[in-house]
Protein backbone atom coordinates (compact mmCIF):
# COMPACT_ATOMS: atom_id res chain seq x y z
CA UNK A 1 0.00 0.00 0.00
CA UNK A 2 2.81 2.29 1.24
CA UNK A 3 5.16 1.50 -1.39
CA UNK A 4 2.57 1.73 -4.04
CA UNK A 5 1.60 5.58 -3.42
CA UNK A 6 5.01 5.79 -2.71
CA UNK A 7 6.13 4.65 -6.10
CA UNK A 8 3.64 7.09 -7.63
CA UNK A 9 4.24 9.68 -6.01
CA UNK A 10 8.15 9.26 -6.92
CA UNK A 11 6.90 8.68 -10.91
CA UNK A 12 5.07 12.20 -10.64
CA UNK A 13 8.19 13.93 -8.82
CA UNK A 14 10.48 12.17 -11.98
CA UNK A 15 7.51 13.46 -14.59
CA UNK A 16 7.72 16.81 -13.03
CA UNK A 17 11.66 16.53 -14.19
CA UNK A 18 10.98 15.51 -17.17
CA UNK A 19 8.99 18.68 -18.34
CA UNK A 20 11.17 21.15 -16.33
CA UNK A 21 14.36 19.89 -18.64
CA UNK A 22 12.29 19.85 -21.73
CA UNK A 23 9.97 23.06 -21.28
CA UNK A 24 9.26 24.35 -18.07
CA UNK A 25 12.83 25.64 -17.05
CA UNK A 26 11.74 28.25 -14.52
CA UNK A 27 9.44 25.66 -12.67
CA UNK A 28 11.54 23.32 -9.90
CA UNK A 29 10.58 19.53 -11.12
CA UNK A 30 8.85 18.50 -7.74
CA UNK A 31 6.31 21.69 -7.95
CA UNK A 32 5.44 20.62 -11.71
CA UNK A 33 4.69 17.44 -10.14
CA UNK A 34 2.42 18.75 -7.48
CA UNK A 35 0.65 20.24 -9.84
CA UNK A 36 0.17 16.92 -11.99
CA UNK A 37 -0.57 15.07 -9.26
CA UNK A 38 -3.39 17.84 -8.46
CA UNK A 39 -4.23 17.71 -12.27
CA UNK A 40 -5.00 13.91 -11.48
CA UNK A 41 -6.77 14.07 -8.51
CA UNK A 42 -9.62 16.34 -9.66
CA UNK A 43 -9.88 14.26 -12.99
CA UNK A 44 -9.99 11.52 -10.89
CA UNK A 45 -12.64 13.05 -8.12
CA UNK A 46 -10.78 11.25 -5.12
CA UNK A 47 -7.84 10.01 -3.81
CA UNK A 48 -7.07 6.57 -4.04
CA UNK A 49 -6.22 4.64 -0.36
CA UNK A 50 -2.46 4.08 -1.35
CA UNK A 51 -1.53 7.31 -2.15
CA UNK A 52 -3.43 8.82 0.61
CA UNK A 53 -1.40 6.46 3.01
CA UNK A 54 1.96 7.19 1.18
CA UNK A 55 1.27 11.47 1.21
CA UNK A 56 0.49 11.39 4.61
CA UNK A 57 2.99 9.23 5.92
CA UNK A 58 5.65 11.72 3.87
CA UNK A 59 4.12 14.48 5.26
CA UNK A 60 4.16 13.28 8.75
CA UNK A 61 7.89 13.47 8.57
CA UNK A 62 8.01 16.58 6.41
CA UNK A 63 9.79 18.39 9.21
CA UNK A 64 12.52 15.32 9.76
CA UNK A 65 13.21 15.83 5.98
CA UNK A 66 14.02 19.47 6.07
CA UNK A 67 16.56 19.37 8.82
CA UNK A 68 19.72 18.81 6.48
CA UNK A 69 18.78 21.39 4.31
CA UNK A 70 18.04 23.95 6.80
CA UNK A 71 21.63 23.12 8.82
CA UNK A 72 22.83 24.94 5.43
CA UNK A 73 21.86 28.14 7.48
CA UNK A 74 25.56 27.13 9.16
CA UNK A 75 27.27 28.43 5.78
CA UNK A 76 25.69 32.16 6.24
CA UNK A 77 26.45 33.30 9.23
CA UNK A 78 28.34 36.83 7.87
CA UNK A 79 25.44 37.33 5.37
CA UNK A 80 22.91 36.84 8.03
CA UNK A 81 24.81 38.83 10.60
CA UNK A 82 25.13 41.93 7.87
CA UNK A 83 21.52 41.98 6.85
CA UNK A 84 20.26 40.89 10.52
CA UNK A 85 18.49 43.71 11.48
CA UNK A 86 17.25 44.12 8.06
CA UNK A 87 15.79 41.22 7.77
CA UNK A 88 14.28 41.20 11.08
CA UNK A 89 12.35 44.69 10.65
CA UNK A 90 11.34 43.13 6.97
CA UNK A 91 10.22 39.75 8.13
CA UNK A 92 8.43 41.35 11.22
CA UNK A 93 6.35 43.96 9.51
CA UNK A 94 5.67 42.48 6.33
CA UNK A 95 3.76 39.44 8.32
CA UNK A 96 2.29 41.95 10.31
CA UNK A 97 0.68 43.54 7.50
CA UNK A 98 0.17 41.07 5.44
CA UNK A 99 -1.70 39.04 8.26
CA UNK A 100 -4.09 41.43 9.16
CA UNK A 101 -5.04 42.69 5.14
CA UNK A 102 -5.72 39.20 4.80
CA UNK A 103 -8.01 38.59 7.68
CA UNK A 104 -9.52 42.16 6.78
CA UNK A 105 -9.97 41.67 3.72
CA UNK A 106 -11.78 37.58 3.70
CA UNK A 107 -13.93 39.28 6.58
CA UNK A 108 -15.13 41.98 4.29
CA UNK A 109 -16.12 39.09 0.83
CA UNK A 110 -17.50 37.21 3.76
CA UNK A 111 -19.98 39.85 4.80
CA UNK A 112 -20.84 41.39 1.53
CA UNK A 113 -21.74 38.05 0.20
CA UNK A 114 -23.65 36.93 3.07
CA UNK A 115 -25.45 40.37 2.52
CA UNK A 116 -26.00 39.20 -1.30
CA UNK A 117 -27.75 36.19 -0.26
CA UNK A 118 -29.95 37.56 2.14
CA UNK A 119 -31.02 40.61 1.03
CA UNK B 1 48.20 -3.95 23.16
CA UNK B 2 46.57 -0.53 23.04
CA UNK B 3 43.63 -0.06 21.16
CA UNK B 4 43.34 2.79 18.83
CA UNK B 5 40.15 5.18 19.96
CA UNK B 6 40.96 7.87 18.15
CA UNK B 7 41.28 5.95 14.89
CA UNK B 8 37.90 4.37 16.27
CA UNK B 9 36.17 7.64 17.03
CA UNK B 10 37.03 8.96 13.25
CA UNK B 11 35.54 5.94 12.17
CA UNK B 12 32.70 6.55 13.79
CA UNK B 13 32.27 10.35 13.01
CA UNK B 14 32.98 10.34 9.48
CA UNK B 15 30.56 7.24 8.77
CA UNK B 16 28.00 8.01 5.93
CA UNK B 17 25.05 6.94 8.40
CA UNK B 18 26.65 8.98 11.64
CA UNK B 19 25.03 12.48 9.77
CA UNK B 20 21.66 10.29 9.50
CA UNK B 21 21.93 9.25 12.69
CA UNK B 22 22.74 12.48 13.92
CA UNK B 23 19.61 14.04 12.40
CA UNK B 24 17.32 11.53 13.83
CA UNK B 25 18.50 11.85 16.94
CA UNK B 26 18.11 15.71 16.98
CA UNK B 27 14.52 15.52 15.76
CA UNK B 28 13.28 13.09 18.15
CA UNK B 29 15.01 15.35 21.25
CA UNK B 30 13.69 18.33 19.26
CA UNK B 31 9.88 16.88 18.95
CA UNK B 32 10.36 15.64 22.71
CA UNK B 33 10.62 18.85 23.45
CA UNK B 34 8.13 20.30 21.77
CA UNK B 35 5.84 17.88 22.98
CA UNK B 36 6.28 18.22 26.63
CA UNK B 37 6.76 21.87 26.35
CA UNK B 38 3.99 22.58 23.94
CA UNK B 39 6.20 26.55 23.60
CA UNK B 40 5.32 27.45 19.95
CA UNK B 41 8.75 28.76 19.52
CA UNK B 42 10.48 25.21 20.25
CA UNK B 43 9.75 24.49 16.69
CA UNK B 44 11.32 20.93 15.86
CA UNK B 45 12.63 21.81 12.53
CA UNK B 46 14.29 24.69 14.20
CA UNK B 47 15.53 23.06 16.92
CA UNK B 48 16.88 19.51 15.20
CA UNK B 49 18.73 21.75 13.05
CA UNK B 50 20.55 23.97 15.85
CA UNK B 51 21.40 20.99 17.65
CA UNK B 52 22.82 19.22 14.40
CA UNK B 53 24.75 22.97 13.63
CA UNK B 54 25.86 22.82 17.30
CA UNK B 55 26.94 19.14 16.94
CA UNK B 56 28.88 19.44 13.60
CA UNK B 57 30.87 22.33 15.44
CA UNK B 58 31.67 20.72 18.26
CA UNK B 59 32.43 16.93 16.24
CA UNK B 60 34.64 19.52 13.55
CA UNK B 61 32.35 17.97 10.95
CA UNK B 62 32.24 20.15 7.72
CA UNK B 63 29.02 21.05 6.30
CA UNK B 64 29.55 19.47 2.89
CA UNK B 65 30.10 16.77 4.45
CA UNK B 66 27.10 16.25 6.23
CA UNK B 67 24.83 17.11 3.22
CA UNK B 68 26.82 14.17 1.46
CA UNK B 69 25.83 11.68 4.10
CA UNK B 70 22.28 13.11 4.66
CA UNK B 71 21.41 13.31 1.12
CA UNK B 72 18.85 10.34 1.83
CA UNK B 73 16.76 12.81 3.73
CA UNK B 74 16.91 15.52 1.25
CA UNK B 75 15.87 13.53 -1.38
CA UNK B 76 12.87 12.63 -0.06
CA UNK B 77 11.30 16.31 0.27
CA UNK B 78 10.86 16.28 -3.86
CA UNK B 79 8.03 13.41 -3.16
CA UNK B 80 7.08 15.08 -0.33
CA UNK B 81 6.39 17.96 -2.34
CA UNK B 82 4.25 16.46 -4.42
CA UNK B 83 2.03 14.94 -2.23
CA UNK B 84 1.39 17.85 -0.79
CA UNK B 85 -1.48 18.21 -3.64
CA UNK B 86 -3.52 15.87 -1.42
CA UNK B 87 -3.94 17.75 1.27
CA UNK B 88 -4.73 21.05 -1.37
CA UNK B 89 -7.58 18.89 -2.94
CA UNK B 90 -8.97 17.43 0.72
CA UNK B 91 -9.07 21.11 1.27
CA UNK B 92 -10.55 22.75 -2.05
CA UNK B 93 -13.61 20.27 -1.86
CA UNK B 94 -14.98 21.70 1.53
CA UNK B 95 -15.06 25.49 0.60
CA UNK B 96 -17.48 25.36 -2.34
CA UNK B 97 -19.73 27.78 0.05
CA UNK B 98 -17.00 30.48 0.11
CA UNK B 99 -14.87 30.34 -3.39
CA UNK B 100 -14.97 33.78 -4.69
CA UNK B 101 -13.74 35.52 -1.10
CA UNK B 102 -11.20 33.10 -0.97
CA UNK B 103 -10.16 33.37 -4.65
CA UNK B 104 -9.69 36.84 -4.29
CA UNK B 105 -8.26 37.04 -0.74
CA UNK B 106 -5.78 34.44 -1.91
CA UNK B 107 -4.68 36.40 -5.48
CA UNK B 108 -4.78 40.25 -3.52
CA UNK B 109 -2.99 39.08 0.00
CA UNK B 110 -0.67 36.69 -1.49
CA UNK B 111 0.85 39.61 -3.77
CA UNK B 112 0.33 41.97 -0.66
CA UNK B 113 2.31 39.36 1.59
CA UNK B 114 5.04 38.77 -1.19
CA UNK B 115 5.41 42.28 -2.38
CA UNK B 116 5.58 43.80 0.93
CA UNK B 117 8.38 41.18 2.12
CA UNK B 118 10.36 41.74 -1.03
CA UNK B 119 9.63 45.60 -0.85
CA UNK B 120 10.54 46.56 3.01
CA UNK B 121 13.92 43.91 2.60
CA UNK B 122 14.66 46.46 -0.39
CA UNK B 123 13.71 49.41 1.67
CA UNK B 124 15.75 48.90 4.87
CA UNK B 125 19.04 47.77 2.37
CA UNK B 126 19.05 43.50 1.90
CA UNK B 127 21.40 42.76 -0.66
CA UNK B 128 19.80 40.81 -3.63
CA UNK B 129 20.21 37.69 -2.71
CA UNK B 130 18.58 37.99 0.58
CA UNK B 131 15.83 39.80 -1.35
CA UNK B 132 14.92 36.69 -3.33
CA UNK B 133 15.57 34.63 -0.24
CA UNK B 134 12.71 36.72 1.51
CA UNK B 135 10.14 36.59 -1.76
CA UNK B 136 8.86 33.09 -0.68
CA UNK B 137 8.49 33.76 3.29
CA UNK B 138 4.79 33.56 3.67
CA UNK B 139 4.83 29.73 1.96
CA UNK B 140 5.48 26.52 3.75
CA UNK B 141 8.84 25.55 3.90
CA UNK B 142 9.81 22.73 0.96
CA UNK B 143 8.07 24.99 -1.59
CA UNK B 144 9.77 28.41 -0.23
CA UNK B 145 13.29 26.36 -0.22
CA UNK B 146 12.19 25.34 -4.37
CA UNK B 147 11.44 28.64 -5.28
CA UNK B 148 14.11 30.59 -3.25
CA UNK B 149 16.43 28.24 -5.23
CA UNK B 150 15.18 28.98 -8.18
CA UNK B 151 14.99 32.60 -8.44
CA UNK B 152 18.35 32.97 -6.73
CA UNK B 153 18.22 32.72 -3.25
CA UNK B 154 19.41 30.71 -0.69
CA UNK B 155 17.23 27.93 0.02
CA UNK B 156 18.75 26.79 3.52
CA UNK B 157 17.55 30.51 4.46
CA UNK B 158 14.66 30.62 3.23
CA UNK B 159 13.56 27.68 5.18
CA UNK B 160 14.26 29.35 8.51
CA UNK B 161 12.47 32.54 7.60
CA UNK B 162 9.55 31.15 6.76
CA UNK B 163 10.02 29.26 10.07
CA UNK B 164 10.62 32.18 11.89
CA UNK B 165 7.20 33.89 9.98
CA UNK B 166 5.26 31.34 11.12
CA UNK B 167 6.21 30.96 14.48
CA UNK B 168 5.65 34.71 15.17
CA UNK B 169 2.20 34.97 13.49
CA UNK B 170 1.06 31.92 15.29
CA UNK B 171 2.06 33.50 17.93
CA UNK B 172 0.85 37.09 17.56
CA UNK B 173 -1.77 36.64 14.59
CA UNK B 174 -5.00 35.58 16.33
CA UNK B 175 -5.06 38.75 18.72
CA UNK B 176 -3.99 40.70 16.18
CA UNK B 177 -6.77 40.13 14.02
CA UNK B 178 -9.02 40.34 16.88
CA UNK B 179 -7.75 43.86 17.54
CA UNK B 180 -8.82 44.94 14.21
CA UNK B 181 -12.33 43.49 14.82
CA UNK B 182 -11.43 40.23 12.50
CA UNK B 183 -13.80 37.69 14.33
CA UNK B 184 -15.14 35.12 11.24
CA UNK B 185 -13.59 31.98 11.91
CA UNK B 186 -12.49 31.57 8.07
CA UNK B 187 -11.12 34.94 8.07
CA UNK B 188 -9.33 34.09 11.42
CA UNK B 189 -7.98 30.74 9.10
CA UNK B 190 -7.51 32.33 5.89
CA UNK B 191 -4.60 34.94 7.53
CA UNK B 192 -2.76 32.58 9.65
CA UNK B 193 -2.64 30.24 6.81
CA UNK B 194 -1.63 32.19 4.23
CA UNK B 195 0.86 34.84 6.37
CA UNK B 196 1.79 32.03 8.81
CA UNK B 197 1.76 28.86 6.53
CA UNK B 198 2.06 24.85 8.43
CA UNK B 199 3.06 26.49 12.20
CA UNK B 200 -0.25 29.35 11.84
CA UNK B 201 -2.54 26.33 10.44
CA UNK B 202 -1.32 24.14 13.51
CA UNK B 203 -2.87 27.62 15.43
CA UNK B 204 -5.57 28.30 13.95
CA UNK B 205 -6.63 24.35 14.57
CA UNK B 206 -6.62 24.70 18.37
CA UNK B 207 -8.70 28.18 17.45
CA UNK B 208 -11.28 25.58 16.07
CA UNK B 209 -12.11 23.24 13.28
CA UNK B 210 -13.69 25.69 10.31
CA UNK B 211 -10.78 28.21 11.40
CA UNK B 212 -8.12 25.67 11.10
CA UNK B 213 -9.57 23.98 7.52
CA UNK B 214 -8.92 27.43 5.94
CA UNK B 215 -6.28 27.90 7.16
CA UNK B 216 -5.00 24.39 5.98
CA UNK B 217 -6.82 25.82 2.30
CA UNK B 218 -4.98 28.96 2.24
CA UNK B 219 -1.85 27.32 3.23
CA UNK B 220 -1.67 24.56 0.28
CA UNK B 221 -3.33 27.67 -2.14
CA UNK B 222 -0.52 30.40 -1.44
CA UNK B 223 2.12 27.35 -1.46
CA UNK B 224 1.00 26.11 -5.13
CA UNK B 225 0.34 29.96 -6.30
CA UNK B 226 3.20 31.31 -5.31
CA UNK B 227 5.52 27.98 -6.51
CA UNK B 228 3.96 28.65 -10.06
CA UNK B 229 3.66 32.40 -10.25
CA UNK B 230 7.07 33.93 -8.36
CA UNK B 231 9.71 32.35 -10.82
CA UNK B 232 7.52 33.12 -13.94
CA UNK B 233 7.09 36.82 -12.69
CA UNK B 234 11.04 36.85 -11.47
CA UNK B 235 12.28 35.68 -14.64
CA UNK B 236 10.04 38.33 -16.33
CA UNK B 237 11.47 41.37 -14.64
CA UNK B 238 15.03 40.44 -13.85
Amino acid sequence: MLLRGLTALVLFQLLGTLLNVLWLSFLPGPIIGLVLLFIFLVWRGEVDEPLAVASTSLLRYLPLLLVPAAAGVMLYGPVLKANFWALAAALLLSLVLALLFTGWLMQRLIERQQRREAP
Amino acid sequence: MSADWQAAWQAVIHHPLFAFGLTLGSYQLAMAAYERTRWVFLQPVLVSMALVIGSLWLLDIGFEEYRRHSELLTLFLGPATVALAVPLFMNLKRIRLLFWPVLITLVLAGVVATVLGVGLGWLFGVDQQMLMTLAPKSVTSPIAMLVAAEIGGVAALAAVFVLLTGVLGAMFGPELLRLIGVRHPAAHGMALGLAAHAVGTARALQEGEECGAFAALSMSLMGVATAVVLPLVVALIV
